[in-house]
C-alpha cells in the first residue's frame, strides 16, 4: 500500500528537509519525490502556488514548506503539547526561516560580486538570528519544553547549512549546540542523515 | 479569562493581523502603542528584541504570525481540522511571501528606475498570477478553509490592504470573484467592521 504522505520537492534539503526530518523522527513512512527539468515544468501548474515543496495527503495538495512541516509535526505529535507550547515552537520557526533562502542565495551565487554582497548580508544575519535563538532556547537540548519538537528539527536543518557555510559557527552558541547534538543523537534521525541523498544544500 | 496585552508601535504594520483576529474573535485586549523613544528600554526584555509581542498569564509571545495563529486557535478561527489548519497556514505563508516580495524588491529599492520596473512587474505579472492561484484555493463562498471565516481570509485582506497605499491604484480583484467574496466576508464580519471604523488612523 502506498504511504499516506507524498512529499515532492527538488533534489535538495532546503525547504523540504524539515518535513523529511519530522517523518524520519516519528518513524512515519512517506514518499520522498524529487523533481527537476521537464517533470517539474509539467507539475508546476498543478501546484497550489506554482511552487514546491508540496505534500499530497487524503486527496489534498498542501504547499509552503513551513506549513507542510507544521502539519507533519501535528500528525506525528511533534508540534507541541499545548497551544502555548505550539506558539513558542512557532516563534523559533518564524525567526530562523528567513535565514534559509538568504543562505542559499550566498551559497549558490555564481557571480563573485553578487556572492560577496549576499555573503555580507548573511554574515550579519547569522549572529543576529542565532543570538536571539540562543537567548530564548532551553538549556536541556531542546528549544522548547523537554522533548523533541519540530522547531528543533527546523533549526537543526538551517544550522546544518550554516556549519557547512562557516564551520565552527555553532560553537559560539552552547545551548543551540546542545540542541543540534540532541537531534543528531536521535537514532531515527541519525539513520535518515546517513541514508539521505548527499546534496549541496 | 486571561488578560491580553499587545504591544507594538503606533501603526498597523506587522501587528495589524493580530488586531484583526482579536476583532473577529470578539476578544478584549490592551492595544499598547509605543513611541519610538519608549522602545529601547523594553527591547532587551522581549523574547527576540522585536515587536509585536503579546503578554498574557506571565508569558510573552513574539512573531506576529505565531501570535495571530495562537489567538485564532483559541477562538476557533485557525481551521477546524489539521488539514484545514494546514490550508490556513499555507495561505498565510503565501501572503507573507507577497508582502516580502514587495518590501525587498520595491519598498527598499533605492534606484528609482529599478523600483518603477519592479513595481510594474509586481502589479502586472506577479500579483495577477498569485491571485489566480489564490482564487482557485478559495471556495465559492469566499473562504480559504472550510466554510467560515479563518485567519487565512483575514491574512489575505490584511496584506492586500497593506500594500495598496504604496501603489498607484489598489490591486484589482477583477477576474477573481472568489477573492472579492473573501474580502467581503472579512470586511462584513461584525467585529472586524467595527474595528475598521474605530481603529486609529496611522501613516503605516
Amino acid at each position: 500500500m502506498a504511504p499516506k504522505y507524498k512529499l515532492t520537492y527538488f533534489n535538495v534539503r532546503a525547504r523540504a528537509e524539515p518535513t523529511r526530518l519530522i517523518f524520519a523522527a516519528a518513524g512515519v513512512e512517506f514518499e520522498d519525490v524529487r523533481v527537476a527539468g521537464a517533470d517539474w515544468q509539467a507539475l508546476k501548474p498543478k501546484t497550489p502556488m506554482g511552487q514546491v515543496p508540496i505534500l499530497e495527503v487524503d486527496g489534498v495538495m498542501l504547499c509552503q514548506g513551513v506549513s507542510i512541516a507544521r502539519f507533519a509535526a501535528k500528525e506525528t505529535g511533534l508540534a507541541g503539547k499545548t497551544n502555548l507550547e505550539q506558539a513558542q515552537a512557532d516563534m523559533f520557526v518564524d525567526e530562523i526561516s528567513e535565514l534559509l533562502p538568504k543562505l542559499a542565495g550566498a551559497v549558490f551565487a555564481s557571480d563573485e560580486a553578487v556572492k560577496a554582497e549576499k555573503a555580507k548580508e548573511v554574515d550579519k544575519m547569522i549572529p543576529e538570528k542565532l543570538g536571539r535563538l540562543e537567548k530564548l532556547s532551553g538549556a536541556n537540548g531542546h528549544l522548547v519544553g523537554d522533548s523533541l519538537l519540530w522547531c528543533d528539527l527546523v533549526v537543526f536543518n538551517v544550522a546544518f547549512n550554516v556549519e557547512n557555510y562557516k564551520p565552527g559557527t555553532l560553537k559560539n552558541y552552547p545551548k543551540l549546540t546542545k540542541v543540534m547534538d540532541t537531534v543528531k543523537a536521535n537514532k531515527r534521525i541519525a539513520d535518515w542523515i546517513a541514508k539521505r541523498p548527499e546534496t549541496k544544500f | 479569562m486571561p488578560s491580553y496585552k499587545l504591544t507594538y508601535f503606533n501603526g498597523r504594520g506587522t501587528a495589524e493581523i493580530v488586531r484583526l483576529v482579536f476583532a473577529a474573535a470578539g476578544t478584549e485586549y490592551e492595544d499598547v502603542r509605543l513611541e519610538q523613544d519608549q522602545w529601547p528600554e523594553l527591547k532587551p526584555n522581549t523574547p527576540m528584541g522585536q515587536l509585536p509581542i503579546l503578554e498574557m498569564d506571565g508569558t510573552m509571545l513574539c512573531q506576529s504570525n505565531s501570535i495571530a495563529r495562537y489567538i485564532a486557535k483559541l477562538a476557533g478561527l485557525a481551521g477546524k481540522t489539521p488539514l484545514d489548519q494546514a490550508r490556513v497556514d499555507m495561505v498565510m505563508d503565501g501572503m507573507v511571501d507577497m508582502g516580502n516580495k514587495f518590501a525587498y524588491e520595491i519598498y527598499y529599492e533605492k534606484d528609482e528606475d529599478k523600483k518603477a520596473e519592479k513595481k510594474k512587474d509586481y502589479v502586472e505579472k506577479y500579483v495577477p498570477q498569485f491571485f489566480s492561484s489564490l482564487n482557485k484555493l478559495a471556495s465559492d463562498g469566499g473562504y480559504f478553509a472550510g466554510d467560515e471565516l479563518t485567519l487565512a481570509d483575514i491574512a489575505f485582506y490584511n496584506m492586500t490592504t497593506m500594500v495598496n497605499p504604496y501603489l498607484e491604484q489598489p490591486l484589482s480583484l477583477d477576474g477573481f470573484p472568489k477573492l472579492q467574496k473573501v474580502e467581503d466576508n472579512v470586511t462584513s464580519n461584525p467585529g472586524i467592521a467595527k474595528w475598521l471604523k474605530e481603529r486609529p488612523e496611522t501613516p503605516y
